[in-house]
Parts: C-alpha cells; structure tokens; sequence
C-alpha cells in the first residue's frame, strides 16, 4: 500500500483560475518528489459555469483517479452541491462559509435538471435545499466540514483592496496542501512555477500562502500529518494536447493545419507558441549552415475543417510532414478528402479527439463513439490507418509513430484519442531520443513519365513529390502515372494495389505496437480496452490483485487494419472476457466479433462524458465476476 | 530541348469548348517563363475544367468539388518556392466553395486562381451556376434560372483579393498575357475567365461575347495599379475597379481590374515569424540529423513545460 494516494477535486467557475489551482497543487507536489495526474472537466461556457480539477497525489506513479475524494475544495457555491455524491468518512470538505445560506435556487449557473436531482436527493434525506444542507448531506456521509470565510482571508492578508476572488485559486490550493500537510515552501514554489517570479506577485501569493497556512494551524480540531518531502526528478507537465503536439514537433512536423473546435483546438495553440526553435542538427551541420540555425513549424488556422484537410493533404505530397487535428463534427466534414486521401495514397495524419456526440453532442465531454466512424470515414474501400493512444508518453511515442506509417504505407493515418487524454495532466521525464526511429518513404528517382502509382508486390509504390518529380494526382480512379482512367482491368489492379496495403501493415508494423497484452497469461478475467481507460485499468488490477483475482488486458492499438490474429491469440485463453469503453455499443468488442467471430458477452461502458474512475471500474468487474451482470453502466462524475 | 508542357493524352471537351483557350494559354504562360516543369503545381476542382492538370505537362492535382483552393495553398504553404496555379469552374470556386474562395481573398497566398466561367454545370448537364442571370433559361434548364447572380469581380474585390482581372478565352493571346501579370503578381490573382460552353449554355455564346468585350488598357490613361501605400491611393483603384466590375452588357471590360502589390503575401507574413520560411521551405527543412535522430529535442522547445525546481 502506497503511503501517500490522495484524491482531491478543486471545483469552481470556469474562468475562475481553477486550472491554476490544479496546475499549483500538482507543481508543488511533484517539486516535493511526488507524482500526481489530474483531468479538467469543464462546460461548454467561458465563464461562470461550474468546472473542476480531479487530482491524484501518490508517492509512485499514478495515472488514474478514484472516488470518493480524501479532499473537495469548493471554490464556489455549485460545488458543495454537484459533488456531494463525490465524498466519504475519509473526506476533507472546504468551503466558504460566507455562502452558506445560499438556497440552490440562487445558484444560477447551475442546470435546471441538475438542480432537480440534488433537490430530490436532499429532500429525501431530510436536508434543506441550502449550501449548508448540502454540507450538512456531506457530513451525514462522513465528511468533515471545514467552513472558512475565503473573503476574510484574503483581506487579512492584503488588505481591503484586491479583489478576494482573484486570489480564490491561490488560496484554496493554500488551504488544500495546508490540510495535506505539504510543507509550506513547496505551496509556494508551485505558485511561483505557475505564476512566475514577478516581485509583486510573489510577495502577494506568499501572504496568501501564509494566511491559508495560518488559518489551517489554528483550526483546533485538525490534526495534520506533515508529509514527508521526497527525492525529486525535474518533469515536464503536460496534457495529452501537448503530449500529441510534442511528438509531432519531434517527428518532423512542419506544417500543422487546423480550424478551432474543442477539445482538439488546444494542441494547434499550443504549437502556435512553440513554432520556432533551434535544431540539434550534429555538430558538421551546424558550422556549415547558418541558414539553419532555427526552423519552424508552420500553423495555420483554415477556414473550416474541409479546407484544413484539403491543406494538409497537398501539403504532405511535397514531401513536408503535415498533419492536421480535429474533433467529431470537424472529423465528420473531412470524411471526403480522407477517400481522396487514400485514393491517392497520401501520407496525411489527422489527429482525431472525441468527444461527445452525436452532432454537436457534449462539446467538452469524453468519449469512445467515433472508433468505427474513423475506420469507415470516405466512401469506398481504402487502405487507411486508425491507430490509438491512451496516455501521455504513449501520445508522445505514436505521434511520432503515425508519421512513420503515414509515409513508410503512403496512407492517411487518423490517430484517435479521447478528450479525457486531451484533458489530462501527467508528469513525465524527457524523451530517450535513441529510441525514436524516423522512417520514411522510398523516393522515386525519375522526374518525367515516373510512375506515382506504379504497381508492386506490397502495394507502395516509390514517392513522387511536388517539387521533385512530374505526378499527377486525381480523386478519379487512375493509371500507373496519374491520369483518370475507366479501364476495368486498371481498375481491378489499383483496387488490389491499393488494399494490398492492409497485409503489408499488419505484416509490418510489430506486433507490440499494434496490441498491448499486460498481466497474466492465466488469468481470472480478461479486459478488452483501448484509449484513456488503460491506466484505470492497471490500477484496478492492482486492487483486484491483493483479493487474489488474476487480471490481464487486451489492449489494443492498430484499430485499422485490425489485428485479428493477434487479437485471437490473446483473447483465446480467456475465462471470462469484459469490454470496457467510453461508449453505448462497444465499438471495440463490435470490431472483435467482425474480425475476430468472438462474441463478448460482458460490457462496462459509460457514455455520460465524465472520466472513467478506479472505484467503478471495479464496482463493474466485481458485478460481472459475482453477480453475473453482463452489462453495467458507468455513471459517476458531476 | 524546351520542355513539352503537353501530355498526349485525347483532350476529351466538346468541340468549341472555351476550355480549349484557357489550356493554352497556361501551357504557352508556362513554357514561356523558362522555369522547370516540377517548379510549378496545377491545381483543379471538379467538372470540365477540372481536366486541366491531365493535359498539362507538369506537377498537377485534380482535387474535390470545391476545394481546389484550400489544396493549392496547402502545396504553397509547403514549398513557397513554387509557383501554384488553381484552375476551378464557376460552381466549383463560386458556389461550393465560395467559402474557400472567401478566404482566400484575405490570405493572400502567392499564387492565381483561374474562374472557368461559363454560366452552368457542364459536366452534370447543364444546370445553372452562380454566374447565370436570373430569368434566363439556357438549354438544359427546364425553367429560366430563379437564382440571382454573384459578380466575381466584385466579390474578389470586396474580399480582398490583391490582383482582380477578366480575360476571354477566345482570346489566347491577351488570355495568356494576363495569365503572365496574374503568375508575377506577389499576392493571390484571380482571373474571371469568360468561356463559352457550346453544349449548354445557348445564351453566352463565342459570338455573344465577341460582340460585347473590349480592353481597358486600350484606354493609355487606365491604370489598374495601386502606385502607393496610402488609403486614398488604394481606396481609389478599388472604386475605380467596383465601378467597371458594374459594366456587363453592352459593354465587358476585360484585362486588369485591380492590382496592389504593396500588400504582403501570406507567405511574407509567415516570413516575419519564421525567418528563414522560404530559404527552407517545410518542405526542404530537415527533420533528422547527421546522425538520423531527430533535430528537435523537448528540452529546446518545450522547456516551459518543465517544473523547475
């Protein structure tokens, strides 16, 4: 048992500085050599909506999140009430009590079907319909209350003068890692990491700091155990956005097309500020080349998903890493010039976040729905590639891979993930850059009358490029060098060419990359998974482990061309086999049955777009294994 | 040897197609600018005109319904270095992808769009484009068209577009000298290219048209070009150029309507951030090192990431 395992939730408006809030508690802790992760959860709102950070702090490496919380930070007045399911008797509950006469009906950034729910379920426990009968709700559970006014914390420290809202975040987490037992220093130190070193600042956080330290000390009745502080690695934190960035950066990326659509815009930002750097290019280079001492990575905002697909499609065929990212509806407009994509054999990545659908859907939510849609996005029949990822060294590690395929294959690569990854904080250490491999197309040599599609055994062709040879390229069926063609036998033959390709993919790529097969051969129960919920899973097993329940996973990867035998070999052994996804059907297990012809009888999905955590996981697997339920629905999250 | 910019294939439009004028006009443009043939990129939509690319001896791209202008600028953005021509009908560029064609006007990417305007879908059968009058009923319509029409030079103006002309395309040699202008010009050129479609459009017939285009530099004192970066200057040429994108009937002014270099390309734009944009091109910027690892490490870039200590 791990010594340290916190859970904490921070909730306030969004706009509210609750991303700082998060981003300081997991700087410090991480400062004080401990590991944390932690997903945002956030409306489709700019401000005053009701957002919240799900974090967890342990002294080894996390990357999942349970419920209920050792700790609920309420910075606002929604939270005592959205999250009052979230607690237990091991719950610190911090809230301000400046608000506590609040009746729910004044809680207006709150939704109407919301506000009903937790009416129904304060009433039917005797509970008035206020913040304080919702801390009172909490307290029946066995929480501890700890009431404080945030108002009369922050003038107390700077005075009547600044405004107390803005320095909520900043005293909240104060407040939380006081209760924690952080040591002081490391609170500020995440401050400062997160906010910088500007003089008035710092001054003012460190009084805020103080105030929260002070007030917690005071408090007669807790007791707080001083954590002890651990030898510390220097990590980067980041997001699965960045992570997916990063990697691209690292692979080659030189021209990044995109139209703003949630949750997918924030990876094109963030190159945007990391667009011109200096390249490590061998000492030799460096001397001769002036001209190289920076590069860059062009990002361009299009005017719509259509013309950003469109981009990055011609822009791969001049031979320049292009890639373009997006969610459901913009992916839903690109399902044209994918076809033309694989009809031309173009090596493009498009990077795909879900979320929730469908149409417009849950906008800020996650979600496992659009697996099959990426697969069979274009109509007609081409060779294209959907490969998946589930944390963040691994959205690193495949974004650099996708590029590989995309060239190594001449076919569009979607790279799908899920806005939980998007969303999510992980700690991680640089890169071993011994590892990354860079491999790409073979060229074609001749400039005139060379055949860009020139028939061969695997289906690739050599590459022709804009700039370097004569091609041509057409949306209609063509010959060997480009041009439209009807021809029947023609036809028959690029047809064959083309969806060669799906058996020298599955020939080549290696099997661990294409499924992950973790934990024992022989177990009681076997996962079939994919995406965000790997770690949730892992850590379940761990759980499952200690009751003497062998687990193992089928994690599967290359989603198109599935890996069937693969899948069947792993999946062969199994007793008892769960699909769990972020879905209504089981879009995986669909695909294991229709590749695999193996039936999954047991499901634990969730669709309600909130994140997949330990305790329901585990909640589901024990159903399935005792109570011989063969469907349960995941349903935790405010 | 000059550089043959025909490829022998069967050119497949009907016969007195305007189609014919424009092609070569581009492949005469092309051989005359003593470039090799992989410097340039052709791009095309979809439809008759769309063909284009096939018939020309160089690079070439026939793209989706619409989109020809979002896959031209991706293949310029990529390698600036090239010189990028974009060939769509009327629907194609006007209707389908009028939001492309929107856009475009407010990038100014260096490179030309050609509008194949002839009033209708051939390729579908005759239905009416967005360049047909309302009221007129040409011969694939079953009723005289209820759309009212868009004026492309104005709406090319309106949006931005650093360089506006018209040209017919019976006229291949002035065709292909504006095309010259239209590929020189350091901005996005859009060339509203009246054409003919002998099979469906009865009423804008090679005669129609013959009887009412006339030159504007004809006239010594018009002068299409913003001569300098002032707000009176440039709001001067613009009038000027709305004004003439007015006249149709009687009279069809073709030639240069507007053209103002003093307006940065996109790719000027790109260079202000990323310097050395077209000394290395995306396309041409090494993504490995001498010894094959990558050349952009996480602690250089994304250092801001890091949680110092």
């Amino acid at each position: 048992m791990p010594l340290v395992d916190i859970d904490l939730i921070i909730g306030g408006p969004q706009g509210g500085g609750i991303d700082s809030a998060a981003q300081i508690v997991i700087r410090a802790f991480s400062i004080a050599g401990y590991e944390a992760y932690g997903i945002r959860e956030y409306y489709s709102n700019i401000k005053g909506r009701h957002s919240y950070f799900h974090v967890r702090v342990k002294d080894s490496p996390v990357r999942s999140l349970r419920y209920p919380v050792d700790l609920l930070v309420c910075l606002d007045y929604e939270s005592p009430f959205v999250h009052m399911e979230d607690v237990s008797e091991k719950t610190k509950v911090l809230y301000d009590e400046d608000l506590v006469n609040t009746k729910i009906e004044q809680v207006l950034t709150m939704e109407p079907e919301t506000k009903k729910h937790i009416i129904e379920r304060l009433k039917e426990n005797g509970f008035e319909t206020t913040l304080a009968g919702a801390v009172n709700y909490m307290k029946k559970k066995g929480a501890t209350p700890y009431p404080v006014s945030f108002r009369n914390l922050v003038v107390a420290a700077l005075g009547p003068n600044k405004p107390p809202a803005r320095y909520a975040n900043t005293l909240g987490a104060s407040l939380a890692m006081a209760l924690l037992g952080l040591p002081p220093e490391f609170t500020s130190r995440g401050i400062e990491s997160v906010f910088g070193r500007k003089k008035e600042v710092v001054e003012d956080n460190e009084k805020i700091v103080k105030s929260g330290y002070d007030f917690v000390r005071s408090h007669n009745s807790v007791k707080v155990q001083e954590l002890p502080v651990r030898p510390a690695k220097q990590k980067y934190i980041l997001t699965g956005n960045e992570a997916v960035g990063i990697g691209k950066v690292i692979g080659g990326l030189k021209l990044q097309t995109y139209y703003p659509i949630t949750p997918a815009a924030d990876e094109s930002f963030f190159l945007e500020g990391h667009d011109y750097f200096e390249p490590v290019m061998g000492e030799d280079i460096e001397a001769e080349n002036e001209v190289l001492k920076n590069t860059g990575v062009v990002v361009v905002q299009a005017e719509d998903e259509i013309a950003a697909i469109a981009m990055a499609i011609s822009g791969a065929m001049t031979g320049t890493r292009t890639a373009t990212g997006t969610s459901g509806p913009g992916f839903s407009l690109m399902a044209e010039a994918i076809g033309y994509a694989g009809i031309n054999e173009v090596p493009v990545v498009v990077t795909l976040y879900q979320r929730g659908g469908p149409s417009t859907g849950l906008p800020t939510r996650n979600s496992q729905a659009d697996l099959l849609f990426a697969i069979n996005a274009g109509h007609g029949e081409f060779s294209k590639i959907v490969y998946s990822s589930g944390d963040v060294p691994e959205a690193i590690e495949d974004a650099i891979r996708v590029f590989n395929y995309a060239e190594k294959f001449q076919v569009p690569v979607i790279h799908i993930l899920d806005k939980n990854l998007a969303n999510s904080f992980f700690l991680v250490e640089d890169i071993d850059y011994s590892r990354v491999k860079i491999e790409r197309w073979k060229m074609g040599e001749k400039t005139e009358n060379f055949e860009r599609f020139k028939f061969t055994e695997d289906g690739v062709s050599p590459m022709g490029l804009f700039g370097k040879n004569i091609i041509w390229l057409t949306g209609d069926e063509h010959s060997e060098l480009g041009h439209i063609t009807e021809d029947p036998e023609t036809r028959d033959a690029m047809m064959v060419k083309r969806m060669t390709k799906l058996q020298t993919i599955l020939r080549e790529i290696p099997e661990e990359e294409q499924v992950e097969f973790i934990g024992d051969k022989n177990a009681d129960v076997t996962v079939l998974s994919w995406g965000s919920n790997k770690g949730v899973i892992l850590s379940v097993f761990e759980k499952l482990k200690e009751e003497g329940i062998k687990a193992n996973m089928v994690y599967v990867k290359l989603m198109n061309p599935f890996p069937s035998e693969l899948v069947k070999k792993y999946l062969g052994g199994a007793k008892i086999i769960i699909d769990l996804e972020n879905n209504y059907t089981g879009q995986l297990a669909t695909l294991v049955r229709q590749n695999c012809l193996i039936e999954i009888d047991n499901f634990i999905l969730k669709y309600n777009g909130r994140h997949t955590t330990d305790d329901e996981v585990y909640e589901g697997i024990k159903r399935i294994l005792e109570k011989k339920e063969n469907r349960v629905v995941m349903v935790r999250g405010a | 040897m000059a550089h043959n910019y025909r490829t022998d294939l069967w050119v497949d439009w009907c016969p007195g197609c305007g189609d014919f004028g424009i092609l070569a006009a581009l492949q005469q443009t092309m051989a005359e600018m003593n470039k090799k043939p992989e410097d340039f990129a052709i791009f095309s939509g979809i439809g008759c005109s769309a063909k284009t690319p096939h018939y020309i001896n160089a690079p070439g791209m026939h793209t989706l319904h619409g989109r020809v202008i979002p896959f031209a600028t991706g293949v310029k953005l990529a390698n600036p270095n090239l010189t990028v021509i974009a060939d769509g009908g009327d629907g194609d560029l006007l209707s389908i992808g009028a939001g492309h064609f929107v856009a475009a006007g407010r990038r100014n990417v260096d490179m030309t769009i050609i509008i194949h305007n002839n009033g209708v879908y051939g390729l579908t059968k005759g239905q009416a484009s967005p360049t047909l009058p309302r009221g007129e009923k040409t011969k694939g319509l079953q009723r005289p068209n209820i759309l009212d029409s868009l004026n492309p030079v104005a709406l090319a103006l309106s949006v931005g577009y650093t360089f506006v002309a018209r040209a017919f395309s019976f006229d291949v040699k002035n065709t292909k000298d504006i095309i010259m202008k239209a590929v020189k010009h350091r901005g996005t050129s859009v060339i509203d290219l009246l054409q003919p479609c002998p099979t469906y459009n009865d009423i804008n017939t090679k005669e129609w048209y013959e009887e009412r285009v006339y030159y504007l530099d004809k006239d010594p004192t018009w002068d299409p070009v913003v001569r300098e970066a002032t707000s009176e200057e440039s709001e001067r040429k613009y009038l000027q150029a709305i004004q003439k994108s007015l006249e149709w009937g009687e009279k069809i002014p073709l030639g240069v309507l507007y053209q103002n270099d003093l307006v940065p390309s996109f790719g000027d734009r790109i260079s202000d951030h990323i310097t050395n944009y077209f000394e290395v091109p995306p396309s041409d910027s090494p993504i490995v090192n001498a010894e094959g690892q990558p050349v952009a490490r996480m602690e250089k870039i994304f250092s801001d990431r890091l949680i110092r200590r």
